[in-house]
């Protein structure tokens, strides 16, 4: 991707609000450009805003989305556009035209305060799409309160005076007069440089389609409407009931690949993530319902992702969910309960069981929503027989019209992660295509904190806490008795305010709570509601919002500490509730406001590892005009894919490597290092400072932000007698062996590949993800070449997941024979008097065999490398046991790190294919961009800070950080760099003078805290 | 409107009450059956249990007699709707020796789909001079009717709902259940009774369950087996009708004598009665 | 179906049990031919077991539908053509219909069944096998199957009269016989139809003479 010379317009239109088209308006505003974000619904929030709760974690899935629902809604360089469908494009990269249809909301959005009187009073119920038509909503509505915007809308399809010109209630009733029956299709035209669809996907079992009886049997769901059963702001409020009659299941069996591998039905693909949507629904009713029983119908467990398996391991062992490997054909109806009767047949008994079920999900597969291939005809999109953009391997999110991206399942099926990969890698190709026209971000335009409010008045303040008390739906409120707290804290001395909110997280409730501090005066605010983890950021915001020092705020986290862990006994919760608040209410009164300080940010990146993930973001960083340090721990660039050949879809990754490696080193601002290594690092996000080692010199060097890309290796096996036999060989040296001598397999009659060889088993437990693709693939290349050859390929679950199912069908129809091995009866390599024989039992006949092949081909995994544990220690990093490192956040944060300005991609992340590493490594660049394109960088303000007159010089402090800030200065004391300190409190507790406090969590802070706890409970309901 | 009918071998002997009801209903709607002359079997079961190629050709003498007569053919039997909709499907690949010359112009209806039409089901309902109120039946298709979908063409086949369709029309409860399409065992009756009690047993204990008081078939070997199969003394009986049997019933009215309804094995006689059907 | 906590077996090298089989290279062949004269895409099998569990008479089967398809394609014939499952078949096509291969798995295990009426292996049900064979018989006769002399010629054969003496199904089906009779449900005199030749040349062409 070269960027643009021709001036062109630094804004993007983003189609499809989901979790991939924020995420890349997200990683597009902070890099300098302008975001159009269109959603053809009321809000944005995608598939994601329905989910319940998401693994391996459980997070709640709208407590992790919905911080960033509210920061795009409040983002300056980002436009939400509902109800807006784009409908053509005109132009040429960097100066498009794009048409957009507008359909009406019969709201008028700048006058609407979402009171939500007109939904009250609707006299008209419609179903309720957000809750997959599992309850009615009116025909005045918002899909869930969450919403972005929040504003109401009217369904022309039920409204009664759109349809029917009757009613109007809405409008006579409306306080603000926002309600426009008279509103119209609108189009108009945007002007763009560049264009990013992310419009996301539909189930594809619909009611028309009878499998399993779905539309036909009342206790028939699919996955997605499950989830919205479990969903606490779902049809059912959290409490898990099957739909006939409202009781609670007690025993619930999924189906998996429904319309999914299914070749009768045109879907011969692979869903790709519902094995794991499955597994973390099945835990989550054994955990609603504890007496309840969960059974999985699957074919193969794909759990390739990582720490996936690990999950499903934890399912079936810790939660008892019961995997059953068997495709039932249909499903019978028990009419006198409305229970389903799943037949199977089991071998162990020689019989066909009839087991009953109150409840049954089909884990449906997706398919791109409607309209979107009449869009991608008319953008000039090509797409797979399936409807799917599919990305090219070495540019995964591009399209075939230049200056249109794709991300997520519309690119091909794929989980949340890899879904925030490729919006990121998306938010690249534009972020590059457009980089001469970036805005670059200026710091005063967000003020640092301290410079807006009135600290003098501060000083001598005589507090007035402001309350606000969260019913998080009815996740608190069904629980916690919210008016019985709010009167208790009304008669604390010092509030000053004390007030409850459906959702205090909403963007529209921060311009209440702004208005409530202004017009009371408030000086200090606690919110009482979830997590600060999470939602501390919003609030400080809204207080800078209102005019006060964002770090007079408190949190009470009555949800997750009371409503949810006392969910049986609301008695404790409130009670519990009302001495988290005071506490929160004590420490408010003490907390002074803080402030951040600014530097000057290097705007140059270093990137460790040279591999195709390593060249690729040093390729982006540098293409948007940045300086790169690249490192290369051995002589040549190309790393892991120097030794492979081609992929399962035919594609050259040394060829790629060759490519990458051609522009690396002509690129005039990257400078490489090979033979070198990071022997040094230190410094902070924005201003790091390193030493590049080899053997003739060291380099000092600058940057502003680092990428980890250090790659992974091949296993090399011992097991099946690999190393001694040289007849078992690995698949890797495979593919070479048949790239150097082509007409090889020609000589051979029979070859056996066996699957999991260092993956997957007790000593390296985790799944390397490609093998199954690598022995597919090699697979076909040996019968294109000799059709005759005998291929046995010995798996345990065959991952041949999205459009890879493809590959797997064709080496079946080919006549590869696929046989399913368990652990416990690992197949058995020996050499019998010459002859190499494989020993193995097949699970799907119980057969033992007996196969004497000429080759035996082990599919080897793929590991991290030893260097991991170094860097990890150098740059404070933290690693999955396995050695791999661990990302920030799984779901939201694949490529960040705690650590803030170092970023992961490629195999030292996980194994993974290379199309996956390149969106990844340009997903990394790009967090790295988004540093670098500023002129300045603040600091947290609550940094430790030493006090020089008790400083006795111990360096306690200096041996203990794990960050390095503190150091002796020049008059002999310790000294802390703010913009090192990341806060964690160490120094304090350990310094022996005491010399030592952290801001925003003092002595005098938390000891008020502490008292207000030990109070006795005034609470006594 | 004429159409070619092939009745096949059942309406014979075992069926011939099938027949005698469908000449019977016929009559009253606006569509004529001409026998296809001289019509031949269709080679049921055991022609393509011996041979494929053997079942592929032997029904092509009737679709060529029906292509003769200028007519489509409907079929009452589901088996020989089944074998000769194979057999005209297999015979445009053009790839047998067929002593008589079959082009593909006479389709092949199943009768329950045919008159399932919307024109032939408000006829239906035009005829009806006794509505079968509160009569709860369910209908029954088995395999061959539905089965193999590309072959049939019931998209549905997990639930097909022609026979509901025209019981509906008839006034009667059509309850919904799920073992419309689930095979009875017939075709190994005769080798492996255990096999097909057991299969049929279940299937009028399932019925049971849901609700029915009578079933409806449209396949003669389906009735006889489930008709032949409630011999145990004291269980609630489930008459086993043709769904001819009841629109000719419906048509009839009182008129209809009891006696259209001596050849079933469970007498239908006490339902009947007690839902005031008949005299 | 099967759990997934799987039983473990014992294993020793070297020793071949009496049930490990050897995986030789016939398959490929035998899967092919079947293949090319059914059409039924035998290879896409991926060994779900749907087809396995649709099946009404699984549980009477030695080798389960799912097993013929990996029987074909290892080139067991000799295994198949013994097998209880080409008699049992009900040709209910469910199996067929519920594949999510397309795998027509009613017309491999038909084709086998048409294989072992052409080979030497002597059919697991007799009585089956030589049902099949009568009704064709009775076909041959008379153009048309006439339920009374089907049923008596079927008795008469001496391995099935043998088999339902020893079962009792005989007395049985004498019972029903009577019943059926006075009921009118027996038609006693068939029609024979014009064109019989035609007829029996295709009989007799496509069976091979076996019958």
């Amino acid at each position: 991707m070269i960027p643009l010379q021709n001036n062109p317009v630094g804004k993007i239109m983003i189609v499809g609000g989901g979790i991939g088209g924020i995420q890349a308006a997200l990683d597009l505003s902070e890099s300098g450009f302008y975001v159009y974000l269109l959603d053809k619904g009321p809000t944005v929030g995608g598939t994601m805003a329905q989910l319940d709760k998401t693994f391996p974690t459980n997070d709640c899935s709208t407590c992790i989305l919905s911080p960033k629902l509210v920061e795009i809604a409040g983002h300056p360089n980002i436009e939400i556009m509902t109800f807006c469908e784009l409908l053509d494009l005109e132009g040429d990269p960097g100066h498009f035209k794009a048409h957009v249809q507008q359909k009406p909301r019969y709201i008028n959005m700048e006058k609407c305060i979402a009171c939500g009187l007109c939904a009250e009073k609707c006299p008209k119920k419609a179903p309720d799409l957000f809750n997959t038509e599992l309850g009615k909503r009116k025909a005045a509505y918002i899909p869930f309160p969450q919403a972005v915007p929040l504003k109401y809308a009217l369904d022309p399809d039920y409204c009664l005076y759109l349809t029917k010109q009757k009613c109007g209630l809405c409008k006579k009733i409306c306080p603000v007069d926002a309600v426009e029956f008279e509103q119209k299709i609108e189009t108009f035209d945007v002007e763009v440089g560049a264009v990013i669809l992310s419009p996301g996907f539909e189930l594809a079992l619909t009611q028309k389609d009878g499998e399993y009886g779905f539309g036909r049997y009342p206790n028939v769901v699919t996955s997605l409407q499950y989830e919205r059963m479990l969903s606490a702001t779902g049809p059912y409020e959290g409490h898990l009931r099957r739909p006939s009659d409202g009781k609670s299941p007690r025993k619930v069996a999924w189906i998996q690949c429904v319309m999914s591998r299914d070749i009768s039905r045109n879907r011969p693909f692979c869903s790709s993530v519902c094995c794991m949507h499955a597994a973390k629904q099945a835990v989550l009713t054994r955990s609603h319902l504890p007496e309840s029983e969960t059974v999985i119908y699957f074919m193969d467990v794909r759990a390739h992702g990582k720490g996936f398996d690990e999950y499903v391991e934890r399912a079936a062992s810790g939660y008892q969910v019961q995997y059953r490997r068997s495709m039932i054909s249909q499903l019978y109806l028990n009419p006198q309960k409305d229970n389903l009767i799943i037949e199977t047949f089991d071998h162990h008994l020689n019989n066909t069981q009839e087991e009953e079920y109150d409840l049954v999900v089909l884990s449906s597969g997706f398919q791109p929503g409607q309209g979107w291939k009449t869009l991608a005809d008319r953008l000039g999109v090509s797409l797979n027989p399936y409807g799917f953009a599919c990305g090219d391997f070495d540019e995964p999110v591009s399209t075939s019209r230049p200056g249109v991206y794709v991300c997520g399942v519309i690119e091909s099926p794929k989980d949340i992660p890899e879904t925030v990969i490729q919006a990121g890698a998306a938010a690249s190709e534009a972020s590059t295509l457009l980089s001469n026209s970036r805005k670059f971000l200026k710091t005063d335009e967000n003020k640092s904190a301290g410079e807006e409010t009135d600290e003098g008045k501060d000083a001598e303040h005589i507090s007035k806490v402001g309350v606000f008390v969260c019913h998080c739906g009815s996740n608190i409120a069904s629980v916690v008795d919210i008016p019985s707290l709010l009167s208790e804290i009304e008669k604390i001395e010092g509030v000053a305010l004390a007030e409850d909110l459906m959702f205090a997280c909403s963007a529209e409730t921060q311009d209440r709570i702004a208005e409530r501090i202004k017009k009371h005066g408030i000086n200090r605010v606690v919110i009482a509601a979830c997590s600060p983890k999470t939602h501390e950021p919003l609030f400080r915001k809204t207080l800078k919002q209102a005019g006060l020092n964002p770090y007079l705020v408190d949190m009470a986290n009555i949800r997750n500490q009371c409503s949810w862990v006392h969910a049986k006994d609301p008695k404790t919760a409130t009670a519990k509730a009302m001495n988290l608040i005071r506490a929160a209410i004590s420490r408010a009164e003490k907390l002074e406001p803080l402030t951040e300080e600014t530097y000057e940010i290097v705007n140059n990146a270093l990137v460790i590892g040279g591999g195709l993930a390593g060249m690729t973001a040093a390729l982006t960083i540098a293409e948007q005009g940045f300086e790169v340090h690249l490192v290369e721990k051995t002589e040549r660039l190309g790393g892991f894919a120097r030794n492979l050949t081609h992929t399962l879809e035919g594609h050259s990754p040394p060829k790629l490597a060759r490519l990458l490696e051609d522009r690396v080193r002509s690129h005039d601002r990257i400078t490489l290092y090979l033979n070198s290594e990071l022997s040094e690092h230190s410094g902070y996000i924005g201003a790091f400072k390193g030493t590049i080692t080899n053997e003739q010199k060291e380099h000092e060097i600058s940057y502003g932000a680092a990428v980890v890309a250090s790659g992974g290796k091949a296993y090399q096996p011992m097991e099946f007698n690999c190393g001694q036999d040289d007849r078992v060989v690995t698949q890797v040296e495979l593919a070479k062996r048949l790239q150097k001598d082509p007409q090889w397999p020609k000589q051979l009659k029979s070859i056996v590949m066996i699957q999991c060889v260092g993956s997957r088993s007790e000593t390296f437990p985790w799944c390397s993800r490609v093998c199954c693709s690598a022995a597919v693939k090699n697979a076909i290349a040996m019968k294109e070449i000799n059709p005759d050859i005998q291929v046995i390929i010995l798996y345990r679950d065959l991952r041949a997941f999205g459009f890879k199912e493809l590959y797997y069908l064709k080496a079946r129809r080919q006549g590869t024979l696929f046989f399913r091995f368990i652990p416990e009866e690992t197949p058995v390599v020996y050499d019998d008097g010459g002859d190499l024989i494989v020993d193995f039992t097949d699970r799907s006949s119980h057969q033992e065999f007996r196969v004497k092949p000429d080759m035996v081909v082990l599919s080897e995994g793929i590991h991290p490398v030893s260097d991991n544990e170094k860097i990890a220690g150098m740059l404070k990093l933290s690693r999955t046991p396995e050695g791999f490192f661990l990302e920030a956040h799984v779901k939201l944060a694949p490529v960040e790190f705690p650590t803030a300005g170092i970023f992961l991609a490629g195999l030292a992340h996980s194994p993974r294919f290379v199309d996956e590493a390149i969106a990844m490594a340009k997903c990394a660049a790009q967090q790295a961009v988004k540093i670098l394109c500023r002129d300045k960088m603040k600091t947290s303000p609550t940094f430790a800070v030493v006090d020089p007159d008790l400083c006795s010089s111990c360096l306690a402090c200096v041996r203990l950080c794990p960050f390095g800030a503190p150091f002796i200065n020049e008059d002999g004391v310790a000294q802390i760099v703010p913009a090192k300190c990341r806060g964690c409190g160490i120094c304090p507790s350990e310094c022996p003078a005491r010399a030592i406090s952290l801001r925003h969590s003092t002595d005098d802070q938390t000891v008020s805290e502490i008292d207000a706890l030990l109070k006795k409970a005034s609470l006594d309901i | 409107m004429n159409l070619a009918f092939y009745p096949g071998c059942s309406l014979e002997g075992m069926a011939n009450d099938y027949a005698r009801s469908i000449i019977a209903v016929f009559e009253k709607l606006d569509v004529g059956l001409v026998e296809i002359d001289d019509w031949t079997c269709c080679g049921a079961t055991a022609a393509h249990s011996l041979s494929d190629a053997m079942s592929v050709v032997l029904p092509a003498k009737n679709l060529a007699a029906a292509e003769k007569m200028g007519l489509d053919i409907v079929s009452p039997c589901a088996n020989c709707f089944n074998r000769l909709t194979y057999s005209r499907k297999m015979l445009s690949k053009n790839i047998y020796d067929v002593p008589w010359n079959v082009t593909g112009k006479s389709k092949v209806h199943d009768m329950t789909r045919f008159l399932a039409q919307p024109d032939m089901i408000s006829q239906i309902k035009d005829n009806v001079l006794m509505p079968l109120k509160g009569l709860n039946l369910v209908s029954y298709y088995g395999c061959q009717m539905v089965r193999p979908p590309r072959i049939t063409g019931f998209t549905d086949y997990e639930n097909p709902r022609t026979m509901d369709h025209i019981a509906e029309a008839l006034g009667a409860n059509a309850l919904d259940w799920s073992y419309k399409a689930t095979c009875c065992g017939a075709s190994i009756g005769l080798g492996r009774r255990d096999i097909q009690l057991t299969l049929s047993a279940r299937l009028i204990q399932k019925a049971r369950q849901t609700g029915a008081e009578a079933i409806i078939v449209s396949c003669p070997l389906c009735q006889a087996n489930l008709d032949m199969v409630q011999t145990e003394k004291g269980s609630q009986k489930v008459p086993i009708f043709y769904f001819t049997e009841l629109m000719r019933l419906a048509f009839e009215g009182k008129a209809c004598s009891i006696k259209n309804f001596r050849m079933h094995l469970t007498d239908p006689g006490p339902l009947l009665r007690k839902k005031a059907l008949i005299d | 179906m099967e759990q997934v906590t799987e039983k473990k077996d014992t294993y020793t090298p070297k020793e071949i049990s009496a049930t490990r089989r050897i995986i030789g290279d016939r398959g490929e062949y035998f899967l092919r031919s079947v293949e090319g004269e059914t059409m039924a895409n035998i290879s896409a099998c991926y060994q779900c077991e749907r087809c396995t569990n649709a099946c009404p008479v699984s549980i009477y089967m030695n080798i389960n539908p799912h097993q013929v398809i990996r029987y074909v394609q290892l080139g067991w014939r000799e295994e198949l053509l013994r097998s209880t499952t080409i008699w049992v078949c009900l040709s209910c096509e469910m199996c067929t219909t519920y594949c999510p291969n397309d795998v027509d798995v009613a017309k491999t295990v038909n084709h086998l069944r048409n294989m072992a009426f052409r080979s030497t292996v002597p059919p697991a049900e007799k009585v089956l096998a030589v049902f099949h064979e009568t009704f064709v018989k009775e076909l041959q006769r008379f153009g048309r199957v006439n339920e009374f002399w089907l049923v008596g010629s079927l008795n008469s054969h001496p391995d099935v009269l043998k088999e339902k003496i020893k079962t009792g199904a005989l007395k049985e089906e004498l019972f029903l016989g009577l019943e059926l009779l006075k009921k009118g449900k027996l038609k006693l005199i068939p029609h024979r139809s014009k064109e019989m030749k035609k007829i029996r040349d295709i009989c007799l062409k496509e069976t091979r003479g076996t019958i």
